[in-house]
């Protein structure tokens, strides 16, 4: 389940043999299945649990419409027979990360959605999910999972006993009822994963060289972010898909390989995806440039307006600039602030930072007009009385 | 995850546990004390008893609770510099948290717990519920509210008040489940604040 890779892998992608053997059309697919023998069944009682608490969690986004889309495309993906076996559930939480489960339960994390481009590149990952799904190799590793849940109740006495911040945490981030099972699948299980994933794409209207295009853009991330902050290179630990799973150069080259060449003329449906995610996009951007990760969260911007800039973007941008906060910042974030106000009028957040940002630089008289647009735009936010504050004759006009 | 992994997860499990002394002491603060907190001259005077929990989250934080950090957790930073972080970064390259600056506004300083929040969390679920003027230590502040969902399912809501003085950074922040914790004991916590002093 981990799309994890190193750097070194990109360099193999450009060397794939040519007689590659493309990925084989997956089997069929057996229909409405059963947990058989004493430990599926039990791993199954305890997944069916966990999806309950999933299903109540604060967490979960809850759009049928955004989860109906994903849905599509992972119907589009692997096909309508097999879909029907997966219940879809968005996770509010800004990681790259995506899971599937034995009985079916397909977590997508909201940070997954960011950083896809098109459906292709979504449907890369789903079906990839859904290979393990399909070959149950959750199953195998039960036994394995089981001195792991010994661990949990070991870590949940440990942390009661030693009052420090970060051990509850670490308790904490082995509650996987949510969030999830740790799976660390094998190297076999992982290409069969890849070939089934990349199968399903062959086979689907979707191009399957969109499984590599995605890798690539993931390491490209990871890189600029850890540059970003001085890293010689991407530590592939903070990210939670790859953390489990040791960077393998086979494995970009494989995928790559495994593409059917003749379908890289089809519709990655770019654009559907694009309309789909519109009105999640300024929440998503949101949540990402918060994170305190200014190259990753950079590179995502910019990757994100490669297909035309739009006010969201540069006010996401202007935002991840000016939260930064050293003074060259403030100078980028006035130009994107501004950018981002002449292709939309109607972001009020968007003068706030303006204004601030020009106050921070010494433009009192034009930091003051632009909070004060904001006041009249959004008269009734939840800091008005706050920014009036720094306004004069704020009150007088309202 | 395989066996060793598991193994050796344990044992830094084992190692954690037995680093922190079992009998660190929890401070009793007892009520119409006046006491000063996170190891600098801001002082406050409790209306009811407290426990001073004896962690730390950072240099200049000290944090307070009735019923555990989870239900209740009362923490002020008594004076964070510019170019500092609220709390203690756990890798200052690898996982760095937003700083307080110099030219950080009064108006900023929700953003910064905020970024910090989601940063150390790393979650995605924090939303300001409204941020308003108030005098703290004599000087303009800022109170603000808040609410975020943390990894353990749990909604809290929050509230802080701030001001920068001499180019410091002060603040207190009370965090509790939005479920009945916060409401029983917001009032105790504004009282307290409305006795700070430097």
């Amino acid at each position: 389940m981990n799309w994890l890779l190193l750097a070194g892998a990109l360099s193999a992608l450009s060397a794939i043999p040519a007689a590659a053997q493309k990925a084989a059309v997956p089997p069929p697919y057996a229909g409405v299945y059963q947990p058989q023998g004493v430990d599926e069944i039990g791993w199954w009682r305890q997944d069916d649990e966990d999806e309950r608490t999933l299903a109540a969690s604060p967490l979960v986004i809850r759009d049928e419409k955004l989860t109906g889309y994903i849905r599509n495309v992972l119907c589009a993906t692997v096909g309508t027979g097999r879909c029907a076996s997966a219940r879809v559930y968005v996770i509010r939480e800004p990681v790259f990360n995506a899971s599937m489960s034995p009985n079916g339960t397909l977590r997508v994390f909201s940070g997954l959605l960011l950083r896809m481009r098109n459906e292709a590149e979504l449907g890369a990952v789903l079906g990839h999910e859904f290979g393990h799904f399909e070959r149950r190799h959750s199953l195998n590793l039960f036994r394995t999972q089981r001195s792991g849940t010994d661990l949990l109740a070991w870590s949940g006495l440990l942390a009661s006993m030693a009052p420090s911040y970060n051990v509850i945490r670490v308790y904490r981030d082995l509650q996987w009822s949510v969030y999830g099972h740790l799976f660390r699948y094998g190297r076999d299980q992982e290409r069969e994963a890849d070939a089934l994933g990349v199968g399903y794409l062959n086979q689907s209207s979707l191009p399957p060289q969109a499984a590599a295009a995605m890798w690539q853009n993931l390491m490209a991330e990871l890189e600029a972010s850890a540059k970003a902050r001085g890293l010689r290179k991407p530590n592939f630990k903070t990210v939670a898909f790859t953390a489990s799973h040791p960077p393998e150069g086979e494995r970009a080259a494989t995928l790559a390989g495994l593409a059917l060449p003749d379908g890289s003329g089809r519709d990655n449906r770019a654009a559907q995806y694009r309309a789909a995610l519109a009105p999640w996009l300024p929440l998503l951007l949101e949540d990402q440039i918060k994170l305190n990760d200014f190259g990753g969260s950079d590179y995502l911007i910019q990757n994100l307006a490669a297909d035309g800039w739009t006010a969201d973007l540069w006010f996401a941008r202007a935002e991840l600039y000016r939260t930064r906060g050293n003074q060259r910042d403030f100078a980028n974030a006035i130009q994107f602030y501004g950018n981002a106000i002449s292709l939309s009028g109607a972001l009020p957040a968007a003068y706030r930072g303006l204004g601030l940002a020009l106050t921070k630089t010494g433009r009192l008289i034009e930091g003051q007009a632009a909070l004060q647009k904001y006041l009249q735009l959004s008269p009734d936010a939840s800091d008005a009385k706050m920014i009036s504050m720094m306004v004069p004759g704020a009150m007088r006009n309202e | 995850m395989n066996r060793i992994n598991a193994g050796v997860m344990l044992l830094a499990l084992l190692a954690m546990a037995f680093q922190a002394p079992l009998a660190h002491a929890h401070n009793l603060r007892k009520k119409g004390e006046t006491v000063t907190v996170a190891d600098s001259t801001l002082s406050v005077t409790p209306g009811r008893d407290w426990n001073r929990l004896s962690g730390k989250a950072g240099k200049n934080v000290e944090t307070w609770t009735l019923d555990g950090g989870q239900l209740n957790d009362l923490t002020f930073f008594g004076g964070i510099v510019p170019g500092k972080p609220l709390v203690k970064e756990r890798h200052k390259k690898k996982a760095p948290l937003p700083k307080f600056r110099k030219v950080t506004l009064l108006v900023e300083l929700p953003e910064l717990l905020e970024g910090t929040y989601r940063t150390y969390k790393n979650i995605g679920t924090f939303r300001l519920i409204s941020t308003n003027p108030i005098k703290f230590l004599g000087q303009d502040g800022v109170t603000f509210t808040y609410e975020y969902t943390d990894q353990d399912q749990i909604t809290r809501k929050g509230e802080a008040t701030a001001a920068i003085v001499a180019g410091k950074l002060y603040m207190v922040s009370f965090d509790a489940p939005r479920l009945h914790y916060f409401e029983r004991t917001i009032a105790d916590v504004r009282a307290l604040v409305a006795t700070a002093t430097l």
